[in-house]
């Protein structure tokens, strides 16, 4: 990019100066929207980022207790066919259930360490189990040792209303001898006589819940909510009130399946997402609860801030340059242009301001004419009078009355001029309009031929007339017959003695050309381009009578004729006008 | 006058006595239950179980006179047999004391046991080659109810009665008891597990009694 060398006019520097600030802004509102746009977008994709997870967990935790369920379904319905255990159900031989379920369910129980691999890997890791009888109430084991112990509180607790159709998950917390809170999560099973296809009692299994494990486990804090208890070891038992209280608040909402907030827990915001593990179930309700430190959240919420700063200074840095090299490219022109603009409109009013004075001079000297003539008109008529009276006089001598009637003379010629000159300042004022009609020229010229028989001046002058019997122009004929008058004059005037006239008539085109040509003295070259000035004499003329207003007159009237009037010619002998009209259609035809 | 000898005229006495009645009877009907269709999958079996209730199929009763009998010295061993994955028969009454066999006539284990109170056993398993043949003697009165420990489906039952005059209705309800003694006693009529009929009756000597239930 190059600066114009020349020094700016100050308004443009400031144009420029206004159209880089105005890209700027542009430029900055457009980046700032779009990392604002940008920023949240990714904080929002972030949260659902965790919440997804959440989803993901639970759908595997239902996925394994899918499995588990489906296991222990079976498990039941073997049990239902053990007619052992049918017989201690059917017989009421009750002391005899437990034990005789013991060879069936001896894998269900947790093992010591060493072995629990094996159990685990079926999905079973049962801490107790009890049956229910076929109403629903717990058949009190013998002896807890081999089925797990648990209080009779919590043993109560595990009752249902009635056996149940279909496998029911329920959470229980209870507290150990230890001291030690816990929550197991139970599965009633119903047990199905193959006889009678109803369920016929349930088993009951206290299972260790399944630790939902992801990705971030570490980060992530798990724990279930049931019976009016969140239990979440990781954050020390009992959790901090606020927080139970809150997803209290949460769950409580009635037809409310699952859902999320953000929370405070010491003093650090955290994500909370729930939802209900048992849906449907006989049992008390119960809710996974995940609790994700947002301090991870937070910390990329910065770090993407500081990248899209960044990445926004970079992009502005790089918008302004290329702002502020558009500017000056599009404001080249834009300087160009007021330039110009500024000589062209200085070139105008100069224009305008002659055009004025043109004009009123034109105005001025139009008016001066058309007054001066009649000014002029008035005291001619009161001469001419006076003279005529003094001719009508008896006294008179002969020398005096030759005197008078050559003044006589003198002022009909004054008259002659007064008439031109009013009709070429109607003419320079505008005011003279042309009624175009068909006029026949022929006519005319024999008329002037008639009155120059009879003129002493034309003594000895050859008039060559060849014309047809009608030549049709369009025109008005009083003005006419003054452009004819005024041509054929001058041929006159102009002639030497002895010599000719010549008068012709030709077509061409549209046009009709009349010529009249003369012998005499040609015009000098330096004087052709004078003749139609107004009030021009040929120098060869001090002696031939006229005012130099002829040929002007004619001209402008064969101009106002929309026709034209030239010097075809002048050289040697010979000067010849050529003196076009527009041929009069009707005429032509005729 | 026919030279008959005494002796043998005090036999043919006797029998025609036998024959015509001379004895103490009871007979009637017991009012049986509808027999239900009962799952197609169970129609073998004969031992249905209902809501719990435990009882025959097609349905049959069992009719005896309850009181204070004087107890044999001993008692013919009874049979309940296994055969084609079933008990046979599927109800047997015994009386107090009986010893009862259990023979397998199949070509498969099998595995009896009971859990009921009034007799819990458990026989192990073994095959029909078993000697001697497996046997409980069932020594106190009530419903014993058996199970295959290998073949679930398998179901009978033993009504142990502490009498000696017990009779099967057939699967009518008609029954017919002989040979009672004198006196008043109460008839009963064994339905199902959880129904037993009674009613008193004065059997008069040598006389036939008409007891329906109900």
């Amino acid at each position: 990019m190059s600066l114009p060398p020349e020094p700016m006019p100050p308004g443009f520097a400031r144009f420029r100066a206004r159209l880089l600030v105005a890209m700027m802004l542009v430029v900055t509102a457009v980046t700032g929207a779009g990392l604002w746009f940008a920023q949240r977008s990714a904080a929002q994709d972030a949260a659902r980022e965790f919440q997804r997870e959440f989803q993901d967990e639970l759908a595997s935790l239902h996925a394994v207790h899918e499995e588990r369920d489906a296991l222990l379904a079976e498990r039941g319905r073997s049990l239902a066919r053990r007619p052992r255990l049918v017989a201690a159900l059917e017989d009421n031989a009750l002391d005899l259930l437990y034990p005789s379920a013991a060879d069936e369910l001896a894998d269900v129980m947790e093992r010591r360490p060493g072995s629990a691999q094996e159990s685990a890997a079926y999905g079973l890791n049962a801490r107790f189990y009890r049956f229910l009888d076929g109403k629903g109430a717990v058949i009190p084991p013998v002896e807890a040792k081999n089925v797990g112990e648990l209080g009779p509180a919590d043993e109560a607790r595990l009752a249902l209303r009635a056996v149940p159709d279909e496998p029911q998950t329920g959470y229980l917390w209870r507290r150990l001898r230890s001291g030690a809170e816990t929550v197991d999560e139970v599965i009633a099973m119903p047990i199905v006589s193959t006889e009678a296809n109803e369920a016929i009692a349930a088993i009951v299994l206290g299972l260790k819940p399944v630790e939902p494990g992801g990705g971030r486990a570490a980060a992530i804090r798990s724990g279930i909510w049931t019976g009016g208890r969140l239990f979440l070891p990781s954050l020390g038992t009992p959790p901090p009130a606020a927080l139970a209280e809150a997803v209290a608040r949460a769950v409580g909402a009635p037809e409310a399946g699952e859902g999320g907030f953000e929370t405070r827990v010491a003093g650090t915001p955290h994500l909370l997402f729930w939802k209900r593990l048992n849906p449907g179930s006989l049992y008390p309700a119960a809710y996974e609860v995940s609790l994700y430190p947002l301090a991870g959240l937070t910390a990329r919420r910065i770090q993407l801030a500081w990248q899209f700063a960044g990445a926004g200074a970079l992009l502005l840095l790089a918008a302004f340059g290329a702002s502020r090299i558009i500017a000056v490219r599009l404001s080249e022109p834009v300087e160009k242009l007021a330039v110009d603009s500024e000589e062209d409109r200085a070139r105008r009013r100069r224009a305008e301001a002659s055009l004025e004075l043109t004009s009123q001079e034109l105005q001025k000297s139009a008016r001066f004419s058309a007054d001066a003539s009649h000014q002029l008109k008035t005291p001619l008529a009161v001469l001419r009078a006076g003279l005529e009276e003094l001719l009508a006089r008896e006294a008179l001598s002969a020398e005096a009355r030759e005197e008078v009637s050559a003044l006589m003379h003198q002022t009909f010629r004054l008259t002659c001029i007064i008439e031109d000159l009013l009709l070429l300042s109607r003419m320079d004022a505008g005011r003279l309009q042309i009624e175009f009609g068909p006029v026949n020229l022929t006519p005319l010229v024999e008329a002037w031929l008639d009155d120059l028989s009879a003129r002493p001046d034309a003594a000895g002058v050859a008039v060559e007339s060849d014309l047809p019997p009608v030549v049709s122009v369009e025109g008005e004929e009083r003005y006419t017959r003054i452009i004819l008058e005024n041509l054929l004059e001058n041929a006159l005037k102009y002639n030497r003695p002895g010599g000719r006239i010549r008068i012709a008539a030709a077509g061409d085109g549209g046009w009709t050309v009349l010529s009249v040509g003369n012998t005499g003295s040609p015009i000098p070259t330096s004087s052709q381009e004078h003749i139609f000035e107004r009030f021009h004499r040929g120098a060869v003329g001090e002696n031939i009578p006229g005012y130099g207003l002829g040929l002007n007159l004619a001209r402008e009237l064969a101009r106002l004729h929309r026709g034209e009037l030239r010097l075809a010619r002048s050289g040697g002998d010979w000067t010849e006008f050529e003196l076009r009209f527009r041929s009069d259609p009707a005429g032509v035809a005729r | 006058m026919n030279p008959l000898r005494p002796s043998a005229a005090l036999l043919l006495f006797a029998l025609l006595a036998a024959a015509c009645g001379a004895q103490t009877i009871v007979e009637g009907r017991v009012a049986l239950p509808k027999p239900r269709a009962a799952p197609v999958m169970n129609k073998r079996y004969g031992i249905v179980t209902e809501g719990g209730i435990l009882s025959t199929y097609p349905p049959t009763a069992v009719v005896y006179l309850a009181g204070v009998f004087p107890r044999p010295a001993s008692l013919p061993v009874r049979q309940m047999a296994q055969k084609d994955l079933a008990f046979f028969p599927m109800l047997l009454p015994v009386q107090v004391g009986t010893r009862v066999e259990f023979p397998n006539f199949d070509d498969t284990y099998h595995n009896i046991f009971s859990y009921s109170p009034a007799k819990r056993f458990d026989l192990g398993r073994y095959l029909s080659d078993e000697r001697p043949i497996p046997s409980e003697v069932f020594d106190v009165p009530g419903l014993v109810t058996l199970h295959c420990e290998i073949h679930e489906h398998m179901r009978a039952l033993i009504l142990v009665l502490d009498t000696p005059y017990f009779v099967m209705t057939d699967t009518d309800g008609r029954y017919l008891l002989s040979g009672l003694p004198a006196g008043k006693y109460v008839l009963k009529a064994w339905l199902d597990s959880r129904t037993t009929l009674e009613r008193p009756v004065e059997l008069i000597g040598n006389s036939t009694l008409e007891a329906d239930f109900p």
